[in-house]
């Protein structure tokens, strides 16, 4: 049984070795990277902290942090907002089914062609949005171009988007409550709001915590939509960290900077998980 | 009551406009002439059906043909290949009772909790020095290992919720470990390898900054790219919008089915992955 005990050590190893290639040891050398000065070419010159430094120095970087939180929150209160409101209301509704798919067909494309939908719609002449402005009698706008306005406009592009997903996972929340509790509000004649805040809501608290987390560390990494949007123009106003960290790695060959970067986002989003894992695993223990 | 129901259909009809209105415009335009959209309005419809003529153009002159033919078989050699590669992993961790079973999994899982970034500058540089660069099997390869830690993460999740009564068994009847996993184990997980599929093959599909980073030449680029390069509207570079978009609907055209068609697992996967059942 020598044989049977090699191949089960011999099962893990294809899976182990191509993740540790392809990614672990990347990884590692990232962290590397982020010590040197690196044009991608020459021979690395080591600087210690000096990207990180750089961090306080460069408008750039500070101008991508700040787009990068408006966008963490206003994706959590628009997408995550809306994807509750809506999983909460479109069963109570006629044709439900119309409307789930509907909030469905989003997430059903990739970010770039919402992209290149959303540039459409923002386009100043002929776009939809400044069509129907018009048509009320407003003014147009450069949707894409003004500062901060285009990073509002992308997030509502972005919200377009994921919705559905959130409303998806919301519906899975509110099935596996019980019905009970609801009745008995009802009957003793609570209103729409004090059932859902004191009753509903509560009971969903573990999938909202799974939702704000997927939410955060998406908004967190958001790279495609910007890209094909704005390319985090004009200007580099409307950059968030994972443009940055494409931009200078790959656009301007500021390869120990950009790796410095990702090394911040990283340790960001790796904090953000821990504290999530963290918050989903206490709460298991006291049910 | 009434007043409930009426706010309740105020708040949906009114988002459910708002998310229309990008859908229908966009379909719309695909089917007009380049000419027709600089002087029609947004709602109106063509005079003729122009579809045919903008998804050849795209198709052809800007090379969505072979973009897309490439990004197919990477979505499907990428899925099968992570799902061959991680059921087989997950089988032996949760089965068969190897040492420092958990630590192999943290191993493998680890790989999904990093930002994509932190990636990409070495693995660049270690494509450029090993001549995977710009082709075929780098950026397949790269796809199996990125799928590898989220479908080791669920099938070993769902072997350990299988009977392991089963492995004794079959093995008591002298069969081989391989033959156990291969007959028994992945058939039972057909669910499991449906919802990966679906999750796998659309993240490849849709996949932007690997492909970007990794390719250069049309042969090899990924359809996310050749779409995202075709985009001309920032650049005032009268980029043909008809046809673009004409190529963008084609290209959600697979992921758009298999979204339709696997959508119980869908909603199973999301079950899964956020409720940990």
């Amino acid at each position: 049984m020598v044989g049977e005990k090699l191949s089960s050590y011999l099962f893990i190893l294809p899976a182990l070795a191509m993740v540790v290639i392809f990614l672990l040891i990347p990884a590692g050398y990232t962290v590397v990277v982020s010590f040197t000065k690196w044009d991608g070419l020459g021979i690395p010159k080591f600087i210690g902290f000096g990207n990180y430094f750089q961090f306080v120095r460069d408008h750039v970087f500070l101008t991508s942090l700040r787009n990068t939180v408006i966008w963490v929150i206003f994706t959590l209160a628009f997408s995550v907002f809306l994807g509750l409101l809506v999983a909460y209301f479109v069963n109570r509704i006629r044709l439900a089914n119309l409307f789930k798919s509907l909030f469905y067909i989003p997430l059903t494309i990739s970010a770039v062609t919402t992209g290149l939908i959303w540039l459409w719609m923002y386009s100043p002449d002929l776009g939809v949005v400044n069509t129907l402005l018009r048509l009320l009698g407003f003014p147009g706008r450069s949707w894409l171009s003004e500062v901060p306005l285009n990073t509002y406009a992308m997030i509502w592009a972005w919200t377009w988007k994921t919705v559905g997903m959130n409303m998806v996972i919301f519906l899975i929340g509110l099935q596996t409550i019980p019905t009970e509790p609801v009745e008995a509000c009802k009957i003793d004649g609570a209103t729409e709001w004090q059932t859902f805040r004191y009753v509903v809501f509560p009971m969903l608290r573990t999938i909202t915590t799974v939702v704000v987390a997927m939410s955060l560390i998406n908004s967190f990494n958001i790279f495609d939509i910007i890209y094909v949007m704005t390319d985090g123009g004009p200007y580099r106003s409307s950059e968030t960290l994972a443009v940055s960290m494409f931009r200078e790695s790959f656009v301007l060959f500021h390869m120990g900077y950009g790796a410095a970067i990702a090394i911040f986002l990283s340790v960001v989003v790796l904090f953000v998980s821990w504290i999530y894992v963290r918050e989903v695993t206490k709460r298991e223990v006291h049910y | 009551m009434k007043v409930r129901s009426l706010i309740i259909y105020t708040i949906m009809i009114v988002l459910g406009f708002l998310w229309i209105l990008p859908i229908w415009p966009t379909v719309l335009l695909a089917f007009k002439s380049n000419q027709e959209f600089g002087i029609q309005r947004f709602w109106q419809l063509p005079s003729q059906n122009f579809f045919g003529p903008n998804l050849i153009k795209a198709w052809n002159q800007a090379k969505l043909g072979r973009y897309f033919i490439n990004s197919l078989i990477y979505g499907l050699l990428g899925a099968w290949g992570a799902i061959f590669l991680s059921s087989l992993a997950s089988f032996s961790i949760a089965r068969l009772k190897v040492k420092g079973a958990f630590g192999w999994f943290f191993v493998i899982w680890s790989g999904t909790i990093f930002p994509f970034q932190i990636y990409l500058i070495p693995l660049f540089k270690m494509y450029i020095s090993t001549g995977f660069y710009d082709t075929f099997l780098g950026m397949s390869l790269f796809y199996i290992a990125i799928c590898i830690p989220f479908c080791t993460f669920i099938f070993r999740n769902y072997f350990l919720t299988l009977p392991g009564e089963v492995l004794e068994a079959a093995k008591l009847d002298g069969c081989s470990n391989f033959k156990v996993y291969w007959k028994i184990y992945l058939p039972l997980s057909r669910s499991a390898v449906a919802v990966l599929f679906l999750f796998q093959f659309t993240w490849i599909w849709n996949d932007l900054m690997f492909g970007m980073v990794l390719t250069r030449s049309a042969s090899v680029r990924p359809i996310m790219v050749g779409l995202a390069q075709l985009q001309g509207f920032r650049a005032g570079s009268g980029t043909d919008i008809p046809s673009l978009m004409a190529g963008a609907l084609m290209a959600s055209v697979p992921t758009i089915l298999l979204f339709a068609l696997l959508q119980r697992y869908f909603i199973e996967g999301m079950r899964l992955t956020t409720a940990g059942e």
